[in-house]
């Protein structure tokens, strides 16, 4: 009913939501890399959308085609008529997000020139995209509890950025990087919502 | 007679007093590290509509915070305030004929539709917003933080460039984003479309970003070590035994945030969990 009144005063339906994936195996290392290098050339462009935009394209399309070590996802949304209660929420699930994780970095100690290293490679990671749209986009504002729904929800946000229709953009990942675990304790306590696929 | 009349304003006051009452929020701060200012300048309401006539512009000017246009009209119908504000305006030149007949600068209103028409001299203050990406000391996170406002003029009609841009479109109502800004003053435009969205997807061909109205409202935050130089000793990352792993983060957004916090609201939602927050140091019952 309120939503039917709201389309015919002409305001802006917002969408927001968030998509946790959570990939294990023993490739999933590079994907990490790729993350932090969308993650520095959004910082290079000092936040441009349109920057974020392309980056989050090539990291859906990474995440598609890395769909074997697809194990288990999450995601909510809702749907607000008013920009303040949209931007809010955004804000919300950004803050939310990064208190699955440490900001500082694993200060290991040192290795001296002879000494041999090794470093531990992840089997566990956890992409979080939180992104806000104008208009209706059904294949996100669903239950992406299967592998369908959410390649047809990647897909999905790949065409928002072509379309224009992405307001906010967010991306945290846990692990930081290459040399960092994501223990599947950590990943119970941290990650309590995500559900097999 | 009278009771069935009182009844009917009775019942539909209490309607509209059950609608308005849907739309209040809650506006209990939380006390987790929300960032708690959007720090780009709160974009201006338009003003409501003003009904449609021709209306001489006394003065203009232009914000870049968000590309809110306020004018000051002459000749407004009473209850209607001098000072219009709106985002998103079109403009167009007077053309030779108009402005050798004597023909100001003036504000038409078609079917609700504002266009300004200018002449081609017409000089419109430009209010430029200096920003600055600083970490909140309070979050951790950068922000975007406005630092000072420089005060300007643009002239979108001015100089032959302009003419040889887009030839008789100009004449046409269009929109217009301004061009990069200098101190000297801007001149001519950086962008131009028969939609908003057009002129700055124009803007950014140009420039191979997006116009200051556009990059002004966004809000650019980090978390973790994104912005830390790598360093170049080797080290053995220490095993992970700690309750949280690293991460690290990165995040726009384009939209105006408010006073009030939602998380006291529970959300209908969707997804595979809807309405239930489950941040791990809080419980909360299912919906």
């Amino acid at each position: 009913m309120t939503s039917w009144l709201n389309r015919m005063s002409g305001r802006t339906r917002y969408m927001v939501c968030r998509i946790m994936i959570h990939l294990a195996g023993d490739e999933i290392a590079p994907l990490l890399g790729l993350l932090n290098e969308k993650g520095r050339e959004a910082i290079d462009a000092e936040g441009d959308l349109q920057v974020l935009g392309e980056g989050l394209v090539e990291i859906c399309q990474n995440l598609l085609q890395m769909n074997l070590y697809w194990f288990s996802v999450a995601n909510e949304g809702d749907v607000l008529w008013k920009e303040e209660e949209a931007g809010n929420y955004v804000t919300e699930l950004f803050t939310d997000s990064a208190q699955r994780y440490l900001s500082e970095p694993n200060y290991g100690k040192p290795v001296g020139e002879n000494e041999s290293f090794s470093i531990p490679i992840t089997h566990n990671l956890v992409v979080m995209i939180t992104i806000a749209a104008t208009g209706e986009t059904p294949a996100l504002e669903t239950s992406l509890g299967d592998r369908e729904g959410l390649e047809d929800a990647l897909k999905a946000i790949i065409n928002l950025h072509y379309q224009g229709r992405l307001e906010a953009i967010q991306v945290q990942f846990s692990p930081a990087q290459f040399g960092d675990e994501l223990t599947n304790d950590q990943l119970l306590l941290n990650f309590p919502e995500l559900v097999p696929l | 007679m009278m009771f069935r009349q009182f009844t009917a304003l009775v019942m539909a006051l209490t309607l509209c007093l059950s609608t308005v009452s849907c739309g209040t929020n809650s506006s209990k701060v939380t006390q987790s590290q929300q960032p708690t200012t959007n720090s780009t300048p709160a974009a201006v309401n338009n003003t409501p509509a003003i009904a449609d006539g021709r209306y001489p512009v006394q003065q203009a000017s232009y914000d870049d915070a968000d590309g809110t246009y306020s004018l000051t009209l002459l000749n407004t119908p009473p209850g209607t305030p001098p000072l219009y504000r709106v985002s998103n305006l079109q403009m167009a030149r007077l053309t030779n004929e108009q402005i050798a007949q004597g023909e100001k600068s003036f504000l038409e209103v078609k079917d609700n539709t504002p266009v300004l028409y200018l002449t081609e001299d017409f000089k419109i203050d430009y209010i430029h917003n200096v920003t600055e990406t600083r970490e909140n000391p309070q979050t951790g996170q950068t922000e975007t933080v406005v630092v000072r406002q420089e005060s300007n003029f643009w002239s979108p009609f001015a100089g032959a460039l302009a003419g040889q841009a887009i030839g008789s479109l100009l004449f046409r109502p269009q929109y217009y984003v301004p061009p990069v800004y200098q101190p000297g003053g801007l001149r001519g435009f950086g962008g131009y479309g028969n939609t908003y969205d057009g002129a700055v997807q124009r803007y950014r061909t140009n420039y191979n970003t997006s116009p200051a109205a556009v990059r002004n409202r966004e809000t650019f935050r980090t978390t973790g070590g994104l912005r830390r130089t790598p360093s170049t000793t080797v080290r053995q990352p220490a095993p992970s035994t700690g309750t949280k792993s690293t991460g690290s983060g990165y995040g726009t957004s384009r939209l105006r945030t408010g006073p009030g916090s939602s998380t006291t609201r529970p959300r209908s939602g969707f997804g595979t969990s809807p309405g239930v927050r489950r941040a791990p140091t809080r419980s909360f019952r299912r919906r």
